[in-house]
């Protein structure tokens, strides 16, 4: 229903209903009124028990106890606890309101038929001996207030949910910020890192007086922690921007290793749209580079390849060094590895992979499976 | 506080303010009321409580209760009215009668001083004018006037003329009735308020409630005139052309309208009326120290179980007599409220000048013995009797009462099955029922008059049952009077209590309640009392109980 409909304004308004209450009020005390005029203006030919006011079902006096019965309903919850409280005022209520009943058919007995008020007690008496006291205001005001109970309990029963379903929201955005603030650290850890080793390549450079060529890697590291910086916010990059970035990467360690280094790329064309998270496969050219061309004289192979299998991207670095160190297999991976580990896992679950293997007769294999993506996961 | 803690406060202050508002009126003293003085206006008028709807014409009347009676009586006269002791008619508008030797003419001479409210002489034709008004009103009101010549006829629009009816005036004080066949309860059926005479403006006064705006307009022959006629009652005041106005003791009659006979009691103990009759509860109790007095009679009227004689094991007589045999009679009478009733052990109650009969007994032992030997030994293969009962009747005691002791003493079930009005008369018509719950009230005060349902076709009854002795003993009974027609009336009554076609249940006295002022009030088995006989007199003490 649009809040712009007028009638639904005055639905919510009690304004509304407290006016539509005055008037029924209005024509319920009015139209007998008017009716009874006559013997209200002691004709002697009027007749009270011929008039609205003697003859109306005293059920219509129900509409002036609604304000009051809608009024307990609301202020007297069940649910705190002093709903004992609020149970014996509704009896109370009702009973009073039964009671209610009951005089008035009795007053309406004793101006019908001309007696004087201190007969009350013993019409109502009679009544009772008659098995005219109707109970029946009891039963409906029970089930009135079990309706509104009812109705009270479902709305809030709706709000909690709906209270629920917002605080669910509110926490997987927070879990969201975590993840990226974890995200970004794990970035920050990886920015040092590759940062002293090119410092350390560049401090070789300048004691080997290669200065000309320390100048080309310190613009090369410049631009690298430019491209870096301007991806801090994003989690996601496409694996053609990671092999550009990989590229000025190479392009330090080119310096370093001279001709030996020799990097080949294995890329599909399809691929290269697809999303990868940031920095994923630096820190991999990096162990490479450190464990592998770096550690073996005749190393010189380091091959980048990319394909898409089963809407899948398989990532792989290859470089022809020596086997594994022992420690590492034993003890476990660097810090690049295991935070290469723990964004996928934080990033995918469980449906992202990393291995890292021997690639006999010689070479070292790191492999990356993850879902292919070209649009950002929510 | 919170606000939701003040709302319990206010609730609980507001509701303890009702409630002690309440409880002034639940706990209020009910007893020692005062009681009201008279006003000027209603000296020596005396106020009478009525609950059901008051007919004033004649020939519309619902049903014939005293106070119908009494203001019918009072406004009307009709040709002859019953001796309430003997139950022997007495001259009214008639001041003589005279049966032809064959009894089928009974011709009757008015009073020549019969006067109407505005002056005007009754004539004879006036009586035929409103009998044959009568005539045209529903079976139930104009069969008081079967016995007449071809009145049946004109009344079933089988016949067109009305001359051809067995009623005539002869001259302006004669009438002459010309009867269907010989009927000797004749003459005490001319008291019944329904033949009433009707003057010739006075149809068109009561057609259209003329009297209502205009009560003069209302021309009556009884000895009050109506005087006022509202929603909360009548007035009648003296007919100041009544043949006997000056024995009239009251200077006139309020009915005072009332919600219930208990709002009717309460008025008497208040003092705002002087008689309630039907009466019930104990007049000791009232609230107030006004002198009451409590008289009560037996009624002319029967409660009774028609068994129906067509359907099953109730063919046979000794099955009939085994319920009669095992009714209880006595234990729904000693209910609350029901302290009015009698247990029937006969047919015809006791009544003017014939005390009734005891033709029944109950014998739970002798009723198990008949059963067995009608083949239902312990009720064993008895079928499920059904009883339709009126849903008005929900809160009769007398149901349960009765079937309970057929099943505990018998072994025979009943299903009491609550119907509609129209629904239960359906099943009268189509004889679908075992037991049909019935009642006869006399419209004169003699036995014959209640035994002739058992001379009508069987189609009338809720038994089914005819007998051709019991028809011959009552028109034996008809052509006779006296010792010979009450031992002809005795023997039908005995030979159809020994067939059980029907178990009389109960008879009903009637109870009437008035202040020690009213003086005069006399018991009447058909709760027809004159108010000409009525008087007050200044209240006085130690006025006890009187039973009449």
């Amino acid at each position: 229903m649009s809040e712009r409909n007028p009638w639904f304004v005055y639905w919510r308004d009690w304004r509304f209903w407290a006016a539509l209450w005055v008037l029924g009020s209005a024509i319920l005390l009015g139209v007998p009124a008017w009716d009874a005029r006559s013997w209200l203006a002691g004709s002697p030919q009027a007749s009270f028990r011929q008039t609205h006011l003697g003859t109306w079902p005293v059920e219509t006096v129900w509409w002036f106890f609604a304000p009051l019965v809608l009024w307990l309903q609301s202020r007297l919850t069940l649910l705190d606890r002093r709903w004992p409280w609020a149970l014996a005022l509704h009896v109370l209520a009702a009973v009073l309101i039964a009671g209610l009943f009951i005089g008035l058919d009795a007053v309406r007995l004793l101006i019908a038929n001309h007696l004087p008020w201190s007969f009350l007690p013993t019409i109502i008496h009679d009544l009772r001996t008659a098995g005219r006291w109707s109970y029946l205001p009891l039963l409906i005001y029970s089930l009135v207030m079990a309706a509104l109970y009812a109705v009270s309990f479902y709305r809030e029963w709706r709000a909690g949910q709906q209270l629920t379903g917002e605080l669910r929201l509110a926490n997987a955005r927070l879990e969201t910020r975590l993840v990226r603030a974890s995200l970004d650290a794990l970035k920050m850890q990886l920015h040092p890192h590759f940062l002293f080793n090119t410092l350390n390549s560049i401090t070789s450079l300048i004691r080997n007086h290669r200065t000309q060529e320390a100048e080309d890697v310190v613009a090369g590291l410049g631009e690298l922690l430019r491209r870096a910086l301007d991806h801090r916010q994003e989690a996601m990059a496409t694996l053609e921007s990671e092999l550009e970035f990989l590229r000025r990467y190479f392009d330090i360690e080119r310096i370093r290793f001279q001709d030996r280094l020799q990097i080949e790329y294995d890329v599909q064309p399809d691929c290269v749209l697809a999303l990868v998270p940031c920095l994923l496969l630096q820190p991999l050219a990096e162990n490479a580079m450190k464990h592998g061309i770096s550690r073996d004289p005749e190393a010189r192979l380091l091959r980048i390849s990319a394909r898409c299998e089963r809407s899948q991207l398989v990532l792989t670095v290859y470089n022809d060094g020596p086997p594994l160190p022992r420690d590492e297999l034993i003890e476990g991976p660097g810090i690049g590895v295991q935070n290469t580990r723990a964004r996928l896992h934080m990033l995918y679950g469980d449906e992202a992979r990393f291995e890292l293997r021997d690639q006999p007769p010689r070479g070292v294999l790191a492999r990356v499976t993850l879902p292919f993506n070209t649009t950002p996961v929510p | 506080m919170t606000a939701t803690s003040r709302a319990h406060w206010w609730a609980t202050l507001a509701l303890s303010g009702v409630g002690g508002l309440l409880l002034l009126g639940f706990l209020g003293p009910r007893q020692a009321l005062p009681v009201q003085s008279r006003p000027a206006s209603d000296e020596n008028i005396l106020r009478v409580a009525y609950s059901q709807e008051l007919q004033i014409d004649p020939h519309r009347r619902s049903f014939p209760i005293p106070v119908q009676n009494l203001i019918l009586l009072g406004l009307w006269e009709p040709l002859i009215e019953c001796d309430p002791e003997t139950g022997q008619p007495q001259p009214a508008a008639a001041e003589s009668w005279e049966w032809a030797p064959d009894r089928r003419t009974l011709t009757l001479k008015l009073r020549p001083d019969g006067r109407w409210s505005n002056g005007d002489r009754v004539t004879a034709h006036d009586f035929v004018r409103g009998w044959r008004r009568l005539l045209q009103q529903s079976m139930e009101l104009a069969a008081v006037l079967y016995p007449l010549k071809n009145a049946e006829a004109f009344n079933l629009g089988r016949l067109k003329d009305p001359a051809e009816i067995g009623v005539e005036a002869v001259d302006d004080l004669t009438l002459r009735l010309r009867l269907a066949g010989v009927r000797s309860t004749l003459v005490t059926e001319l008291a019944d308020p329904l033949l009433a005479p009707l003057h010739a403006s006075t149809e068109a006064v009561l057609q259209d409630c003329r009297y209502r705006r205009q009560p003069d307009q209302l021309v009556t022959n009884g000895a009050f005139a109506l005087e006022r006629s509202t929603a909360e009652g009548f007035r009648l005041r003296p007919s100041g052309h009544f043949r006997d106005r000056t024995s009239l003791r009251l200077a006139g009659v309020e009915f005072v309208k009332v919600d219930g006979w208990r709002m009717g009691r309460l008025l008497l103990a208040a003092g705002r009326v002087d008689l309630l009759v039907p009466a019930f509860g104990d007049e000791k109790t009232l609230p107030t120290s006004r002198r009451v007095v409590s008289t009560s009679e037996m009624e002319l009227t029967v409660t009774a179980l028609d068994l129906n004689v067509t359907r099953g094991p109730l063919q046979d007589v000794r099955v009939r007599r085994a319920l009669s045999l095992a009714l209880d009679r006595e234990a729904p009478t000693r209910l609350p409220e029901q302290e009015r009733m009698t247990p029937a052990f006969a047919w015809v109650p006791d009544m003017p000048g014939r005390p009734g009969l005891k033709l029944l007994r109950e014998d739970a032992a002798e009723a198990r013995r008949l059963l067995a030997e009608a083949g239902y030994p312990g009720g064993r293969g008895f079928p499920v009797l059904y009883l339709p009962i009126s849903v008005r009747w929900r809160s009769y005691p007398y149901f349960q009462a009765w079937t309970d002791r057929w099943y505990h003493e018998l072994g025979i079930r009943t299903y009491v099955g609550y119907a509609r009005d129209e629904s239960r008369q359906e099943r009268k018509k189509s004889g679908d029922y075992d037991i049909y719950f019935t009642g006869l009230q006399a419209t004169v005060p003699d036995a014959g008059d209640m035994l002739s349902t058992f001379a009508l076709p069987g189609m009338f009854s809720g038994s089914h049952w005819e007998d051709d002795e019991v028809k011959r003993l009552l028109l034996a009974a008809d052509r006779v009077t006296g010792a010979e027609r009450l031992a002809l009336l005795e023997e039908a009554e005995r030979r159809v209590m020994d067939a059980v076609p029907t178990i009389p249940t109960m008879f009903e006295r009637r109870r009437t309640f008035f202040a020690e002022e009213v003086q005069g009030w006399y018991a009447d088995p058909l709760g027809r009392q004159s108010l000409r006989r009525l008087s007050l007199r200044q209240p006085v003490s130690n006025v006890d109980r009187i039973t009449l």
